[in-house]
């Protein structure tokens, strides 16, 4: 079974733990997305953030990446979010790669790994992108398949990131929730929820993000992710959302999270930003904002534990974070 | 209902080689999937391109961003990505480019690649501790006749490699923007010697002399002090070598300074003592 980071709840410090730093858990806080043009500056600076994460994949191999990553880890918890173990292909998992990632797991002892919904990796040609799986039987099998298989290499669980999606085939017969719902329950992994992934593929394809939410095991959520997203306009007054994390966090994402935390609870909560990476302190604005959501989250929970009486009334708070979010179709 | 494998293997063509089978197994909703396909393929190409970029920064800076895109597109189509491990994408891609007609006329162009590459597993290559001052002082203690004996192992980062352009210079030159360099380098200077190594400043890109490089080449590859010194003072290795300053104590004191060992063994006296059976480099295992 998973096991929950311990809530560092109501100590209202933002400070990194210090000792011992290593192997920390991640905390229910706003972390960052820690990319290759701040190196420097957290390194010098050792701003106050909660935890780290970044790409597994940058950091295999042992240069200036991995060094800066091993010396961060002694100050910050850090989580390893891998994009390439492609475990929606139907091919054998890349034993390479597993073993790359196993090694960099061993390595950094991370809070947390996790992964995606997804494939890329077909006949030897690694596709380069997230890609789509048909959500069908076969798929679900494929898929539990590889990641009892990585959580056996890694000798622990992982989280596996529910997907943004531009395309859907026609022969799926599992509603995405479904699908990530059984995939947590068939391996006992847990579930990242990734809101703006949620709020993208809900506009795309017309599904209800309630609905998704509803449908996701409380227990099994082990973390949240917050980015920005384009809009594409085509032609017939149709929009695609893209999933280019280049932007800050929409009001209408943001207010989805208020959602999801109201239903879930507090979590360790990632702000990314991987298209045109701005300044760090733009980061950490934006994890301020995800923080102030989740202390709003804990006082809604502690008020609700405190106040039996009102324990049906939804806080003020919750209110304010605005109407639940309208499909921009 | 296609299977899993088919349809992935039926996207493969699609991002690949635009093949528009796969678009019948998807929801259409309104926009054609080819639009919704066209994210994917663009994503795809944009990342790929950028890995080859991101390995081969100079030759991207030489070429001009245009024809780097096109002809990282044409390696892409002719050799994708294997694995999702992109820092290590891009091994053919200077043979490529070596029989890329379009460069026909920049024809040290692969050269610069190959020295790129050479950069890039050195940027990646495994963390590993130099020999220290502790070690290097027992190995300053050892009696002559052992000294001779001993055989290095190199860190995992430490290159060699021989180019027939001068790719040191103008890799340096292109990449400090260094117009007025660029210009005083003639591309038919005629070969180079070159030692690329990660140490604790960072990369480093050593233009040696032949017999220094052979030398040096001799010692990575695990061959004793006597044996590298046999060979490079011998004419089989490649005729008459240059006559030129050739220092070896200072040249190994350079690299222990440099940290491009990471440990040392002494072999078995009798054998080392012996440089003839070792002269054979068919008959040694190495390392």
């Amino acid at each position: 079974m998973l096991e929950h980071p311990t809530p560092l709840r109501g100590t209202g410090s933002r400070t990194p733990p210090r000792l011992p730093g290593i192997g920390s858990p991640i905390p229910d806080d706003a972390g960052i997305g820690l990319r290759f043009q701040h190196h420097r500056e957290v390194l010098d600076t050792r701003p106050r953030v909660p935890w780290f994460e970044v790409h597994s994949e940058n950091y295999m191999g042992g240069g200036a990446a991995f060094a800066c990553l091993d010396a961060l880890r002694h100050d910050y918890p850090v989580s390893l979010h891998g994009v390439g173990l492609s475990l929606g292909s139907a091919d054998a998992l890349d034993r390479a790669h597993v073993a790359r990632v196993r090694d960099l797991v061993a390595q950094i002892e991370p809070g947390l790994v996790s992964e995606h919904l997804a494939w890329s990796i077909v006949d030897d040609t690694y596709l380069a992108d997230l890609l789509p799986l048909p959500l069908t039987e076969e798929a679900l099998d494929v898929v539990c398949g590889h990641v009892d298989e990585v959580q056996a290499a890694l000798q622990r669980s992982i989280l596996i990131e529910n997907p943004s999606s531009y395309l859907r085939f026609a022969h799926s017969t599992i509603p995405e929730w479904e699908f990530m719902a059984a995939v947590a329950s068939r391996t006992g992994c847990g579930i990242l929820c990734d809101v703006n992934n949620l709020y993208v593929s809900a506009c795309n394809h017309g599904f209800d993000a309630d609905r998704y939410l509803a449908a996701l095991p409380k227990a099994a959520i082990g973390e949240f992710h917050l980015a920005g997203h384009a809009t594409r306009e085509l032609p017939g007054d149709r929009t695609l959302r893209i999933d280019d994390h280049g932007s800050r966090v929409c009001e209408a994402v943001w207010a989805l999270y208020g959602q999801a935390l109201e239903r879930f609870g507090p979590r360790p909560t990632l702000i990314e930003w991987d298209t045109g990476v701005p300044a760090l302190e733009v980061l950490l604005d934006e994890a301020a904002t995800a923080q102030q959501a989740i202390d709003r989250a804990i006082e809604g929970l502690r008020d609700r534990a405190d106040r039996p009486q009102f324990a049906t009334q939804r806080p003020p708070h919750a209110r304010a974070a605005g109407p639940a979010h309208a499909f921009a179709r | 209902m296609p299977s899993l494998a088919d349809l992935q293997r039926g996207m493969r063509r699609s991002l690949l080689l635009g093949d528009a089978a796969i678009a019948a197994l998807i929801v259409e909703d309104g926009i054609a999937p080819a639009v919704r396909l066209g994210i994917h393929r663009s994503t795809f190409g944009a990342v790929a391109t950028r890995a080859l970029r991101l390995n081969h920064p100079a030759v991207a800076k030489l070429v001009g961003d245009d024809f780097f895109e096109g002809a990282a597109r044409a390696y892409v189509a002719k050799r994708p990505p294997a694995s999702a491990w992109l820092d290590g994408y891009g091994a053919g891609f200077a043979g490529f480019l070596a029989s890329f007609a379009p460069a026909a006329n920049l024809d040290y162009l692969a050269d610069v690649a190959r020295l790129e590459w050479s950069v890039s597993r050195a940027l990646h290559a495994p963390a590993a501790c130099a020999l220290d001052a502790h070690a290097l002082a027992s190995l300053a203690a050892l009696d002559p006749a052992r000294q001779s004996a001993v055989r290095f192992t190199a860190h995992p980062s430490l290159r060699l490699l021989r180019t027939r352009a001068p790719a040191d210079a103008i890799w340096r030159a292109t990449l400090a923007s260094d117009d007025q360099a660029l210009a005083a380098i003639d591309p038919h200077a005629g070969p180079r010697w070159l030692l690329v190594a990660r140490g604790a400043p960072g990369i480093e890109v050593v233009a040696l002399s032949e017999r220094a490089w052979r030398f040096t080449c001799d010692l990575a590859a695990g061959r004793s002090l006597q044996q590298a010194l046999a060979r490079v003072g011998d004419d089989r290795t490649g005729g008459a070598l240059p006559i030129e300053r050739f220092d070896p104590a200072a040249l190994l004191g350079a690299h222990l300074a440099a940290g491009r060992f990471t440990a040392f063994r002494v072999t078995d006296a009798l054998r080392a003592a012996d440089p003839l059976r070792a002269t054979d480099p068919s008959q040694e295992i190495l390392r």
